[in-house]
This record gives structure tokens, C-alpha cells and sequence, in this order.
């Protein structure tokens, strides 16, 4: 029924538009993305679906009604305890569920058609279809169908895309992923055997892929080490079998993951492995690429590693330490361990000109000394440092058990270095006055009786500073040796270590020093005692 | 119930292009309306100055809203709708129908989307206006009662239905025994019917007392004191010959 209307510039045509009354079909509409490229003129054959799947969850499991299995009034107590609880079940309906559409049969592709909520509650879609005479007919869309195709290949599930992406950053070999997961489900499946022929087969299948158990891991991951290593085998044993053709580099990348990874194994151990190498700095090059990275790994975890170390060590040694002063000691307790001699020797050399009181340090433990180190050449002492460091496997450690063993040949040195040091270095400002304090009652065992000579290890130079008494000869000694307030003298004789009490302590030494009558000399506007023999 | 089939893809092979048109609820409640015939108006398609113009008009009969024949003016629906045209967009749209009998059948593809609008005149705004106070009015109203509500209970010495059931209970008497064969018959024939029962559900099918009752029952029954169906007797086994439910429908339909 087309009539012509027209204007002169335009021209239009109409058609009746029929809406059909008795419509037994019920349209709907199916929605594919378009980044889909779906084409239905390609399809040869389809088959289309309700998903049913969700009745399971939705659907009371009924029990067979009547005769066998049920019971007398069960629904009506079911339906009574329902409303009791206020529990509301939704309704399994049919018409909700989403459709599965197979095309071109069990090879081809399938989707899935989600209804569309909301479609057909504020306007109403109609599909205009032109008829053969002409005329319109319009059917109103009944629901509305989203289809989106679905994965035939595998995928990760929600945990294990959260691991994954959590090691996005260091996993290179994204191949990898699906095939451990694929090896993890064989394992699970069957046994080893078929696992291996499987896992073979299929990295020859897949040629260039790598067997993908390596992992790279960084410093932080030090706990999964043990599994690293593990996987890290097996991934080594895995490429042993892949004879597919490897790209060099991947090859190469692979090499230093597993030598990062063997490296991360190390670590945990020997720690200390590394800190004889030459490089000090980071700016320092060797000629393989791995060096550096060891050593920077190594310092890495040193510096960490140190620092919790050096507390204990100083627990032990009743001290607290900077790092470098640390190596200092060690070096120069390093040195001390060969040649005693040698290092007094060198002590003295250098406390004419530096401050080997290092050693005092070392010994003691303390680092009273340090603080005289510390205005001296650091470089040096860069130098050495890592040198002495290196012999010990955790440097805040050694001092204390080094000192043990060199104390006697050491402390004599360090007493004499004392008594040369002491007048010049004398009040360090920076020298809290703990650690000069501590470094006292060490020296108070190899009591060193003359300036120049460094005692050898005579009785009196005791290891153990436990014995020491509070007498006029201890007293006469000290203020020989160096100029001395009350309040050091005090803290020689400590409560602790001659076993009196603190009053005691003080009348006694005052007694001492009635008799010894030392001569006065202020220094830094304080009293300080001292004796000329 | 299940919709599965096999989909019949002639339309899509035929190309045949439809239009999907989004219609204002008004309009299509007036569609609704239309005539045995189904017609429900004309549709213009035009090309002014190049443009395609495609327009509505509604048939003049079915402009009332009360009701076809009517002639309220008040309420009338707007004739002229103009079509707003949009190609398919992003979106592969096919339309596909399901039938009676679990038939679907894909139609065709949408070449175009048009949007219905109406022209906003006084019509227009009149019966826009309508709508908004139908919406505005609240789904729930408070009514006044009538009479008071007499299904609360007042608190009451002995309430009334208290009493009817104890005379009841006296004139009915209590239960009588009956023989021994009538009670076995009035049980396995209940036994027929559901697997499982609760003593007192016996007793009130088979209005005996219940210590007679349960002599009887010891006879022939078992009591399940755990597991699913729990307190509930059943027939002893021997007793038992159930058929599955797919056994019976097999039966019913043979």
C-alpha cells in the first residue's frame, strides 16, 4: 500500500506499518560485540541453548514425591520453616537464563547470550521488517541478549592470575605460565612418568618455548628460596630436554636468571663470600657481567645484614658500633691475627700518625678509639676495610671473638697506643664519654707499666677484666699513664669488677689518692690527677 | 521446557535487514490497541535536501487514550513521530525468534536503529503531564477502617478457641481401638503414599491411640532415629516394594 506524496524537493514514499496481533514467536535480539567480527552469513550450522547450569544452585533439590523417599507433609513443613526463617528463594526461571550458542558444530565457536535486564521497562524495541508487499511489520523485542564468545583454550583462575600479576614485572617468559600450570594439573592427574613424556613432548612441540620453571627472584623473595630452587632444577632439566631451537637471547636471559637464582641460594649462606672482592664501590667494573652484580647483591645485603649483626656483636661486646669503624677493627684485627708484632709495630707507626686505635677498638670492642679513627683517612681504611672484612663472615661479629683469641698480644699494643694517644686525641668531643670509658677497663688488665715499651703479655695483662682490684698500685698506674679525673677513675673501678659497692668505692679512692698525693692539671676546666715517676 | 534446537539460519542467509526501533511506552500501549488488522499507522521515508527522512504517523483512531473509539481530547496521543536514524554502531545485531516449539530461527541482521520521538507540542506536553501525576501518586495509601481489627489477641483467662478444642476432645471421646487388620490396612495403605511418617501424623490418619498404635507399628515398621528423614517411621523392608518414580511414570504412561 505505497502512495506517493512528494514535494518538489524531495521525494518520500509510505508504508503502512503493521504491528501482527496473534504472534506466537517471540523475538529477541542478540547482541555481539563488535571487536568479535562475528558474521552470521558465515555460519553454516548453529545450535543454540538455555544454560541450565544454575538450577543446581537455585532450584531445591526436590525429593521424590510420593511413595519412595518422601515424607508425610515435608513440603508444607519445608514451606513453613521457610517462612519461619524469612528466607526468600528466588525463583529458577527459565526465561532468565542465559543461552549457549554452538556454531558450525563442536569445532567451531561458542557463545554465551546473557539477558539484558532492564530493556523493556521505559521504552519498548520493535524490529521493523519490510514485507514483500511493502508494507512494515513491527514485533516487539521480548529480551534482549548479550553474546560474548567463550574461551576454548585455557585460562588462569582468579588466584592464580593474582600470582601471576603479582611477578608480572619479573617473569620474562610469559609462555611459561600455561605450561607450568599445565604441569601442575598433569601432576595432579597422573603419575610421574606420564608427566615427564607429557612435559617433554610438549616443549618439543612447542619448540622455542622454554621450560618454564625458572624464576627470577629478587632480594625480598628469600623465603620461597627453597621452592625456587627446586623449580629453578627442574627448569634447568627442562631445558636439558626441550631441543626446540632457543633464541640466543632468551638463552641468555635464561643464564642469568638461573645464576640470579643460584646466587639468591647463596646468599642465604655465605654471605660474606663476596666481600674480599675488589669492589668496594658500585661504581667499580669486572670484566664478567655476574661480579658486579654478586657484589652488589652481597653489599646489598651486608649493609642490612651488618647492621643487625653489629647489635648483637655489640650486645656481646657491650657496644655500639658504626659499620666502618667495624671494618677498621677488623682490618686491623686481621692484621693483628698474622703478625702481632707486626701490627704493633704498625700501631705504633700509625699512632704516631693516625689513629690505629682501631685496635684498641678491636680489642675492646669498643670504639672509643673510633672516634680518633674517625678524623683520619678514610680511604684507607676503605681500602682495608673490605680486605679485613672479607676474612670475617659477618664483620660486627669477629671483633669480639678475634679479640679473645689477639687480646693479649693486642691489648698490650693497644695500652701503649693509649698512652701515646690519649694526650694528644685526649677529650674527643665526639667520643661519647661511654665508649672512652669502655675502652678504660680493657686497658686495665694489660697493665702496661711503662709509656714506650708495649707490654708483651706479661701476668699482668689479663684477658678477663673481671679481677680487678681497687688499689693504690691500680690507682698509681692509671695516673701515670695519663691525666685522669675522679669521675674516670671511678668508672676503672667499677662496682661490677671489684665487687664493692659504689659508696665503698668512693671512699676507698679517695683514701688512695690522699696518699698518693697526685699532682693537679686542669684540663677543659676540669681536675685531673696525675702522677710523674 | 528446555530450549534446545538446532537454529534455523534462513534469514540471516537471505541478508534480510531489519530496523530495530526504540518506542516510547505510550505509543506502544497505543499499538496495542490497534485492530485486528494491526495496522497502526504509516511510516514516510523522504529524502529532503539529501538527508533521509524517515517519520511516523499514527493512525487517527488510535490517538485516544482512553480507549479505541473514544474521542477525549484531553488525552491524546501525538500523531507525528518523527524517526531518528543511527546505522547498526559498534554492535552486530541479530534478531532471532523462538517459536512454539522450541523452534529459533534467526530472522535477520539489524542494518539500522531508529529512535521514535515525538514532537513536542501541547498535546505532547498535556500528556506528559498525565503520566507524571499517575507516577507521582503513591503506590501505598492509608485507608480508614471501619470496624476495629478483632484478630488480636486480648489477654484473656482461657481463650475461646481453648476452649472449643477441649469440647471438642470430649465429645469426640477418645480414640477407639479398632481391630487389629484395620488399623495394618489403614497403615500400609498410607505407606503407599509417602515412605516416611511421624507417630503423630499416624495417629491422626489412623485416629488410634497411640500406644496401640506404636505395638502395631513395631510389627511392621522401622523407626529412623538419625539420618535424613529423623523420628519418622517406615515400613520394614520386607514390607517394602517401592517403585522409583521413573518406574511409575513408565507405568503411567504404558
Amino acid at each position: 500500500m505505497t502512495s506517493l506524496g512528494s514535494s518538489s524537493s524531495s521525494s518520500s514514499t509510505e508504508y503502512t506499518v503493521r504491528v501482527p496481533k496473534n504472534n506466537s514467536k517471540k523475538y529477541n535480539l542478540m547482541a555481539f560485540n563488535s571487536g568479535d567480527k562475528v558474521n552470521c552469513s558465515t555460519w553454516t550450522q548453529a545450535r543454540m541453548e538455555r544454560d541450565m547450569s544454575a538450577r543446581r544452585i537455585y532450584g531445591e533439590e526436590e525429593a521424590a514425591e510420593g511413595a519412595a523417599g518422601s515424607e508425610f507433609g515435608k513440603k508444607q513443613r519445608e514451606e513453613s520453616r521457610r517462612k519461619k526463617y524469612g528466607i526468600v528463594t528466588r525463583e529458577f526461571k527459565v526465561e532468565d537464563q542465559p543461552w549457549i550458542l554452538k556454531v558450525n558444530g563442536k569445532a567451531g565457536k561458542r557463545f554465551k547470550g546473557i539477558k539484558k535486564g532492564g530493556v523493556t521497562e521505559n521504552a519498548s524495541y520493535y524490529i521493523f521488517t519490510q514485507c514483500p508487499d511493502g508494507a512494515f511489520e513491527a514485533f516487539p523485542v521480548h529480551g534482549w541478549y548479550n553474546f560474548t564468545p567463550q574461551a576454548k583454550h585455557r585460562t588462569l583462575t582468579a588466584e592464580e592470575a593474582e600470582e601471576e600479576w603479582g611477578r608480572r614485572n619479573k617473569v620474562v617468559n610469559h609462555f611459561s605460565i600455561m605450561l607450568q600450570r599445565r604441569f601442575r594439573e598433569q601432576e595432579r592427574g597422573g603419575e610421574d612418568d606420564d608427566d615427564e613424556n607429557d612435559k617433554s613432548g610438549k616443549k618439543k612441540k612447542k619448540g622455542g618455548r622454554k621450560g618454564g620453571d625458572l624464576r627470577i627472584h629478587d632480594l625480598e623473595e628469600d623465603l620461597e628460596m627453597s621452592s625456587d630452587d627446586s623449580d629453578s632444577s627442574v627448569g634447568d632439566d627442562g631445558e636439558a630436554k626441550t631441543k626446540g631451537k632457543k633464541d640466543s637471547g632468551k638463552g641468555k636471559a635464561k643464564k642469568k636468571k638461573r645464576k640470579s637464582s643460584d646466587k639468591d641460594a647463596l646468599e642465604d649462606s655465605d654471605d660474606g663470600d663476596y666481600e674480599g672482592l675488589e669492589v668496594d664501590y658500585m661504581s667499580d667494573e669486572s670484566s664478567s657481567d655476574e661480579e658486579p652484580e654478586k657484589a652488589k647483591q652481597s653489599k646489598g645485603e651486608d649493609h642490612p645484614k651488618g647492621i643487625d649483626e653489629a647489635s648483637e656483636s655489640e650486645e656481646e661486646s657491650e657496644e655500639e658500633k658504626p659499620n666502618e669503624e667495624e671494618t677498621k677493627e677488623e682490618e686491623e684485627e686481621e692484621e693483628g691475627k698474622k703478625t702481632p708484632v707486626q701490627t704493633e709495630k704498625k700501631k705504633k707507626k700509625d699512632s704516631s700518625g693516625e689513629s690505629e686505635t682501631s685496635d684498641d677498638s678491636d680489642i675492646d670492642g669498643e670504639t672509643a678509639s673510633a672516634l680518633f679513627m674517625k678524623k683520619r683517612t678514610p680511604p684507607k681504611r676503605g681500602g682495608r676495610g673490605s680486605a679485613g672484612s672479607s676474612r670475617t663472615g659477618s664483620r660486627p661479629g669477629t671483633p669480639s671473638i678475634d679479640s679473645a683469641s689477639t687480646s693479649s698480644t693486642l691489648r698490650a699494643a693497644a695500652s701503649k697506643l693509649e698512652q701515646g694517644k690519649r694526650p694528644t686525641a685526649g677529650p674527643s668531643t665526639d667520643s661519647p664519654a661511654a665508649k672512652r670509658l669502655k675502652m678504660e677497663p680493657s686497658s686495665q688488665s694489660p697493665a702496661p707499666s711503662g709509656k714506650t715499651t708495649p707490654q708483651p703479655p706479661s701476668g699482668k695483662s689479663t684477658p678477663s677484666s673481671s679481677d680487678v682490684q681497687l688499689t693504690e698500685e691500680a690507682v698509681r698506674r692509671y695516673l701515670i699513664r695519663k691525666p685522669m679525673t675522679t669521675k674516670d677513675l671511678l668508672k676503672k673501678f667499677q662496682t661490677k669488677r671489684t665487687g664493692l659497692s659504689s659508696e665503698q668505692t668512693v671512699n676507698v679512692l679517695a683514701q688512695i689518692l690522699k696518699r698518693l698525693n697526685p699532682e693537679r692539671k686542669n684540663v677543659n676546666d676540669k681536675m685531673h690527677f696525675y702522677l710523674t715517676e | 521446557m528446555s530450549d534446545k534446537a538446532q537454529v534455523n539460519l534462513t534469514g540471516v542467509k537471505q541478508s534480510k535487514g531489519v530496523w530495530l526501533v526504540k518506542v516510547p511506552k505510550y505509543l506502544s500501549e497505543q499499538w496495542d490497541k490497534a485492530p485486528e488488522k494491526g495496522e497502526v499507522g504509516k511510516i514516510t521515508i523522504g529524502k529532503k535536501l539529501g538527508k533521509t527522512e524517515v517519520s511516523f504517523s499514527l493512525d487517527a483512531e488510535l490517538t485516544a487514550r482512553g480507549g479505541v473509539g473514544e474521542n477525549d481530547a484531553s488525552t491524546q496521543v501525538p500523531r507525528e513521530h518523527p524517526f531518528t536514524m543511527h546505522t547498526a554502531g559498534g554492535q552486530t545485531l541479530a534478531v532471532f525468534s523462538q517459536g512454539d516449539g522450541d523452534e529459533i530461527r534467526l530472522e535477520g541482521m539489524v542494518v539500522h536503529r531508529a529512535e521514535c520521538r515525538p514532537v513536542v507540542n501541547d498535546d505532547y506536553m498535556r500528556l506528559k503531564k498525565l503520566q507524571l501525576k499517575e507516577s507521582t501518586k503513591p503506590q501505598r495509601l492509608s485507608q480508614q477502617l471501619e470496624r476495629a481489627v478483632t484478630t488480636i489477641f486480648k489477654p484473656r483467662a482461657d481463650h475461646d478457641f481453648n476452649l472449643e478444642h477441649d469440647k471438642k476432645k470430649k465429645t469426640d471421646g477418645k480414640m477407639v481401638r479398632a481391630e487389629r487388620q484395620v488399623v495394618l490396612d489403614m497403615l500400609f495403605s498410607a505407606f503407599e503414599k509417602h515412605q516416611y511418617y511421624n507417630i503423630k501424623d499416624l495417629v491422626d490418619i489412623t485416629k488410634q491411640p497411640v500406644t496401640y498404635l506404636k505395638e502395631i507399628i513395631r510389627e511392621i515398621g522401622v523407626y529412623n532415629s538419625k539420618g535424613t528423614h529423623k523420628s519418622t517411621w517406615e515400613l520394614k523392608p520386607e514390607y517394602r516394594h517401592y517403585r522409583s518414580a521413573e518406574e511409575e511414570e513408565e507405568m503411567q504412561t504404558a
